[in-house]
């Protein structure tokens, strides 16, 4: 699904902000990715849903290698892959509804199942009496769950997350974990970045731990043997 | 074309069937795109109508003319006398009777005393004409079936054997340098024109531009999700469409109630040396293009600048 061979990044001159990043992410899996504040989740979310090229290092995604892709395969790559931005990127001049329904106008699809499916999907999330606020209307969790539901609304095989549940409570933030578990249980790949150690805990699932630059996966070991291959 | 749906009006706004993702008309210079396409448009409408003109004009001339030709035959007989008008008359009937015989020629007319006054009128008043000691010269207008050196040539001398000091006026000294001006003239709109292309061109290309600064983050977002460069730039070419639109039919028609008003004034006032100001279906049809011409500049510069922009996105 995703493999990372020796990537490393910086911007501009300034010094490497990952340094020789080694992973291999199966279809189907589910990770926590965290480290300290500054550590490079971002930057190495930023890498896997393709808003930047590596400076060096070599990436596959979906069995296709990214640095040599020419830029409407690229598209149609990033269409699989489903984004929940840490500051929620919604376009705050379009409803709830049509934030969410972006994703499936952009796959044209028609628009009787993208009414349908972003009606129920926002209802699920509890946002059905809010389809036509505006962001900015909205508070930082309904916010949160908007961002969220648009990530997920077209079904991605690759769902990234940049502490999706910060401003949530603790009611709501478990349910957008269970549905990040369903998602899972369908087969989608899914990668979590947290600091929340608690999250961590109560999802048994492998931890992505960045330092330094580099990469480890911390789980126990017959699991990590049985589910991932990766290159430390 | 569905360009103008009622979700249109609505621009960054989810309305069924028509949909914007960016809200490109919330901002300010929209008024100012289509002021500046309206004025370019306008002036466009003005080069090329200029344009038309002239071309109508050294047409108009040079087909008028080129089988014509004037015989003078000046009132100063070459030894400083005066012919009277009794001996113009005379030479213009020998003149006539030659000329009328040869097969290369379609009519011959001597100008009467009358037509003369008319000519002169313009220049030296009404009264010129009846004072019988002004010595005036006798003029006689030609039609050729054809024209070429030899026949010229032939007729030089037939009427240099009548009296050797009578003139025979082909127009082509001042009718060219005539034809050369309004052709530097009609090649000047034209370039006007082209520039007048170019500058909106610059100016939708900059305002495009600007547009994509304003809305980056949305850009971008709709890039990482996974949007065709197509998609994307497909809002910007709408949205420049329907501004270049609004702004060329605008122009176009304050273009056109202006050559209106030229064509009613001119009209009148016009002397025997321009050609009436009228413009052919051609013409009227280029005209009435325009607008179109100038909302596919619009589209193709919107659509090209965005593709550019979005190269620079990874």
């Amino acid at each position: 699904m995703i493999k990372f061979e020796h990537v490393g990044l910086r911007y501009g001159v300034g010094p490497e902000v990952l340094s020789d990043v080694n992973f291999i992410l199966e279809p189907g899996s589910f990770h926590f990715l965290t480290g300290p504040s500054g550590a490079g989740k971002t930057s190495l979310m930023n890498l896997m849903y393709l808003g930047r090229k590596p400076t060096r290092g070599l990436i596959t995604m979906f069995d296709q290698n990214i640095n040599e892709m020419e830029r409407a395969r690229l598209a149609k790559i990033r269409r699989r892959i489903g984004v929940v931005f840490q500051e929620f990127r919604l376009l705050p001049h379009l409803s709830a509804f049509d934030n969410v329904a972006l994703p499936l106008r952009i796959l044209g699809r028609p628009e009787r199942e993208i009414r349908n499916n972003v009606n129920e999907l926002l209802e699920w999330v509890g946002l059905g009496d809010y389809m036509k606020a505006l962001p900015l209307t909205l508070s930082g969790g309904q916010q949160q769950r908007v961002a969220i539901a648009r990530a997920v609304i077209g079904r991605p095989k690759l769902l990234l997350a940049d502490e999706p549940t910060g401003n949530l409570d603790d009611e709501i933030g478990l349910r957008l974990m269970n549905l990040f578990d369903q998602l899972h249980r369908m087969g989608t790949t899914i990668v979590i970045a947290t600091h929340s150690q608690h999250m961590m805990d109560k999802f048994e699932h492998p931890r992505m731990v960045l330092g330094d630059g580099t990469l480890k996966i911390e789980a126990p070991k017959s699991w990590i043997q049985k589910k991932i291959k990766g290159v430390f | 074309m569905s360009f103008f749906m009622p979700g249109d009006k609505k621009l960054g706004v989810s309305t069924g069937k028509r949909r914007y993702d960016l809200p490109l008309n919330k901002g300010a210079g929209t008024g100012f795109l289509i002021l500046l396409i309206a004025l370019m448009t306008f002036l466009g409408v003005m080069a090329l109508a200029g344009s038309f003109a002239l071309g109508s004009m050294a047409h108009h001339w040079s087909s008028g003319l080129e089988n014509k030709m004037t015989i003078e035959i000046p009132a100063d007989n070459g030894d400083r006398d005066i012919r009277d008008r009794a001996q113009i008359e005379v030479l213009s009937d020998k003149i006539n009777d030659a000329l009328s015989a040869k097969n290369y020629i379609r009519s011959v007319h001597v100008l009467s005393q009358e037509e003369i006054h008319d000519l002169i009128a313009p220049w030296l008043g009404e009264e010129a004409g009846n004072m019988p000691d002004m010595p005036l010269p006798g003029l006689i207008s030609v039609d050729m079936i054809t024209v070429n050196p030899r026949l010229m040539e032939e007729m030089q001398t037939e009427i240099g054997a009548i009296a050797p000091n009578i003139v025979l006026d082909r127009h082509e000294s001042w009718l060219g340098d005539i034809l050369r001006l309004t052709g530097a003239l009609q090649f000047a709109t034209i370039f006007i024109t082209l520039m007048i292309g170019a500058t909106t061109i610059i100016a939708i290309a900059g305002a495009v531009k600007s547009r994509i600064a304003i809305h980056r983050k949305d850009v971008e977002l709709l890039h990482l999700m996974g949007a065709s460069d197509r998609y994307i730039s497909r809002q910007f070419q709408r949205h420049a469409l329907i501004l270049a639109l609004q702004g060329a039919v605008a122009g176009t028609i304050g273009g056109a109630l202006i050559l209106v008003g030229i064509s009613f004034f001119a009209g009148d006032t016009a002397s025997a040396l321009l050609p009436e100001f009228t413009l052919n279906m051609v013409h009227i049809f280029t005209l009435i293009l325009l607008p179109a011409f100038a909302c596919m500049i619009a589209a193709v510069t919107a659509k090209f600048t965005v593709l550019r922009e979005l190269a620079l996105m990874p």
